[in-house]
C-alpha cells in the first residue's frame, strides 16, 4: 500500500510518503518564524504556495507519480484553522481527483504512533512534548481504543514557554536548541516549581524568569529554566510510569528533540529497568510522514471517510481520537 | 522496602522499640543536585509539618517520630487500607468528619483516595501527606472531596458528604465550588485506581 500525508497544522507544511510502514520521502517547509510569530493568514498562504511545491517533490523522492498512491491522509487537528484548511484543502483534492481513499488524522496519535513504531515499543507510558500540547498519555481500550491524558499542562506547553523566553530575550529561532545551546554555559539559579500529581504549570516559571532576565547572565536563565521545566515533567512522567505499572516509555514531539530532556528520561527508565524509546528528530518536528504512517494504518482496517465528511477541528483533543494501532 | 512513589521510598524499621516507617525522598539522578536537594528538603519539612498540623486539628494520623533532612519517621499503622475492605458503607460517616477536620484547619491532603486511608481499630487514619498543603483555597479543598467522590460509590459519597457538611465551617463555599470543578474539563476523571 502507498499513502501519501499532509500535513500543516502549524509553521511546518510537510508531506510524507509511506508504503506498508515505510517512509518513502518526508518533505517540508518551513514558514520563517525568525522576525515574528505565527500570523494565522499568513502562514496558512505560505502553505498554499508551497503545497504543490513541496507535493511534487515528495513524490520523486520517493519515485513514485500521482497513480501510485492509494490513500490519502491529512492532519484534521489540532492545529491552527486556516493552516489545517490548506492541507485538508490539498488532500481533497487529491483524493477527489484521483478517486482515492481520504482518511482525517488527529495529529497527536500521529506523532505517538510513528514514535511508538520507531522506538519499537508496545505499550508504553508516552510524554507528548511540543510547543501547544505537554502530555503524558497512556494507551485504553474502552470505551473506545484512545490515548487517555494521564496529565497535562495547566496553561501552555513547554515549547511555547521556552519560545516565549527566547524571544523576550531577543534570542535567534530554532528556540529550544538556542536556549539549550546557550544553557551550557549556565549556572543555576532558583526557579519556581510547579508538579501537581501528574499535571504541571509553566507561566509562573516563565514570569519569574522573564522578571530576573534584567539582573541575572542569560546563561544561567536560560540554564535554570530549562533544568527546572525538564525537571517537572520528569517527576510527572516517572509518577505515570509508576501508578500505571507500564515498563515502556516513549518521547515524542518537538521538545523531544531535546537530547538533554531525552538523558533524563533515560536515567529514569535505567533506575527502573524499564525500555525508553523515540523516533529520529525528522520524525519529532512536524512532518508528513507521520500524518501517511498513521493514516495507512486506518487505511488497512478500513477507516476512510467521504469527501463530504472530512472536516477539520482546532481543538482535536487526543482522547477523543479513535486509535488505530 | 514497601512502597516507592515518584519521590520517596518507604521502609519498615524499629524506632525506640516501636514499629515505625521511614520515608525516605531519596536523590533523583535525573535532575541537576540544586533543584533535586532543594526539592526534597522543602517537601520532607512541609510533609511533617503538615502531619503534625493535622494531628493538632484532631485528625487521625500515624505519630510522627522524627524527621531529618530527607526522611520522616512515623509510627507504623496497623490494619486494613480502605481500598482492600469490601463493605465500607459505614465508615465514610468518620471519613466524612475527618476530612472536614482537616480543612477547618486549613490542611489539603492533594490525594484524598481510599489507598491513603488506613481502618485501624475502628478510627480511620489518613496517610502519605507527600502532595499535601497548608492551604485556605476553597478550590484545593473541594478537589479533595472531588478525588473521593471519584473513587468511592454514590452511596458512600452521600453519607460522607452528610458528615462533612455537618461538620466543616466552609460546607457551603466548598461545595458550591466542587460543582464548578466538576464542570470544567480539565478535571475529567484520570485517576488509576
Amino acid at each position: 500500500m502507498l499513502v501519501i500525508g499532509i500535513e500543516s497544522s502549524a509553521h511546518t507544511f510537510g508531506v510524507g510518503i509511506v508504503s506498508n510502514g515505510r517512509v518513502l520521502a518526508n518533505e517540508k517547509e518551513m514558514y520563517d518564524l525568525s522576525t515574528t510569530g505565527m500570523i494565522p493568514a499568513k502562514v496558512a498562504n505560505f502553505h498554499a504556495k508551497n503545497a504543490g511545491k513541496v507535493i511534487v517533490r515528495a513524490l520523486s523522492k520517493a519515485g513514485v507519480s500521482f497513480g501510485d498512491i492509494e490513500g490519502v491522509g491529512y492532519t484534521k487537528g489540532p492545529g491552527i484553522g486556516p493552516c489545517l484548511q490548506v492541507g485538508q484543502l490539498a488532500a481533497k483534492a487529491i483524493a477527489s481527483k484521483l478517486k482515492l481513499k481520504i482518511i482525517p488524522v488527529n495529529h497527536s496519535v500521529a506523532h505517538v504512533e510513528i514514535s511508538r513504531h520507531a522506538g519499537k515499543l508496545d505499550d508504553p507510558v508516552v510524554l507528548y512534548v511540543s510547543g501547544g500540547n505537554s502530555q503524558i498519555l497512556k494507551f485504553a481500550s474502552v470505551p473506545f481504543p484512545h490515548y487517555r491524558i494521564l496529565g497535562e499542562t495547566l496553561d501552555v506547553g513547554v515549547g511555547n514557554m521556552l519560545d516565549s523566553f527566547a524571544r523576550k530575550l531577543k534570542l535567534t529561532p530554532a528556540w529550544g536548541s538556542t536556549v539549550a545551546r546557550i544553557a551550557k554555559a549556565g549556572r543555576y539559579v532558583e526557579m519556581p516549581y510547579t508538579v501537581k500529581g501528574m499535571d504541571f504549570a509553566f507561566t509562573g516559571l516563565l514570569t519569574h524568569a522573564i522578571e530576573r532576565s534584567g539582573e541575572e547572565k542569560a546563561e544561567d536563565l536560560c540554564y535554570s529554566l530549562q533544568e527546572t521545566a525538564f525537571a517537572m515533567l520528569c517527576e510527572a512522567t516517572e509518577r505515570a510510569l509508576l501508578l500505571s505499572g507500564a515498563k515502556e516509555l516513549c518521547v515524542c514531539g518537538g521538545v523531544a528533540q531535546s537530547e538533554r530532556l531525552r538523558e533524563m528520561l533515560d536515567a529514569i527508565c535505567k533506575s527502573h529497568k524499564m525500555r525508553f524509546g523515540y523516533a529520529r528528530n525528522e520524525f519529532n518536528a512536524d512532518n508528513g510522514a507521520m500524518i501517511a504512517f498513521a493514516a495507512e494504518k486506518m487505511l488497512k482496517k478500513g477507516c476512510s471517510l467521504p469527501l463530504s465528511k472530512c472536516d477539520i477541528k482546532q481543538k482535536y483533543r487526543i482522547d477523543s481520537a479513535v486509535v488505530v494501532r | 522496602m514497601i512502597g516507592e512513589g515518584a519521590e520517596a521510598k518507604v521502609f519498615e524499621t524499629s524506632l525506640f522499640g516501636t514499629c515505625a516507617v521511614v520515608k525516605l525522598r531519596h536523590v533523583k539522578s535525573y535532575r541537576i543536585r540544586e533543584i533535586d536537594e532543594n526539592l526534597r528538603k522543602t517537601r520532607t519539612k512541609k510533609e511533617a509539618r503538615v502531619i503534625y498540623r493535622a494531628y493538632k486539628s484532631g485528625v487521625v494520623v500515624p505519630r510522627l517520630l522524627g524527621v531529618g533532612k530527607f526522611t520522616v519517621y512515623m509510627e507504623k499503622v496497623e490494619g486494613t487500607m480502605l481500598k482492600d475492605i469490601l463493605d465500607t458503607y459505614s465508615d465514610y460517616a468518620r471519613i466524612g468528619r475527618t476530612l472536614a477536620k482537616m480543612h477547618n484547619a486549613d490542611v489539603v491532603h492533594g490525594d484524598f483516595t481510599p489507598a491513603n486511608i488506613i481502618i485501624s481499630k475502628g478510627r480511620a487514619c489518613v496517610i502519605d501527606f507527600g502532595l499535601s498543603e497548608i492551604s485556605d483555597s476553597i478550590e484545593d479543598k473541594a478537589i479533595d472531596l472531588l478525588l473521593m467522590k471519584r473513587s468511592i460509590d454514590t452511596k458512600s459519597y452521600m453519607k460522607m458528604l452528610a458528615a462533612y457538611r455537618k461538620e466543616s465551617k466552609q460546607a457551603k463555599q466548598i461545595l458550591k465550588r466542587l460543582e464548578g470543578v466538576e464542570k470544567r474539563g480539565r478535571y475529567q476523571v484520570r485517576s488509576l485506581a
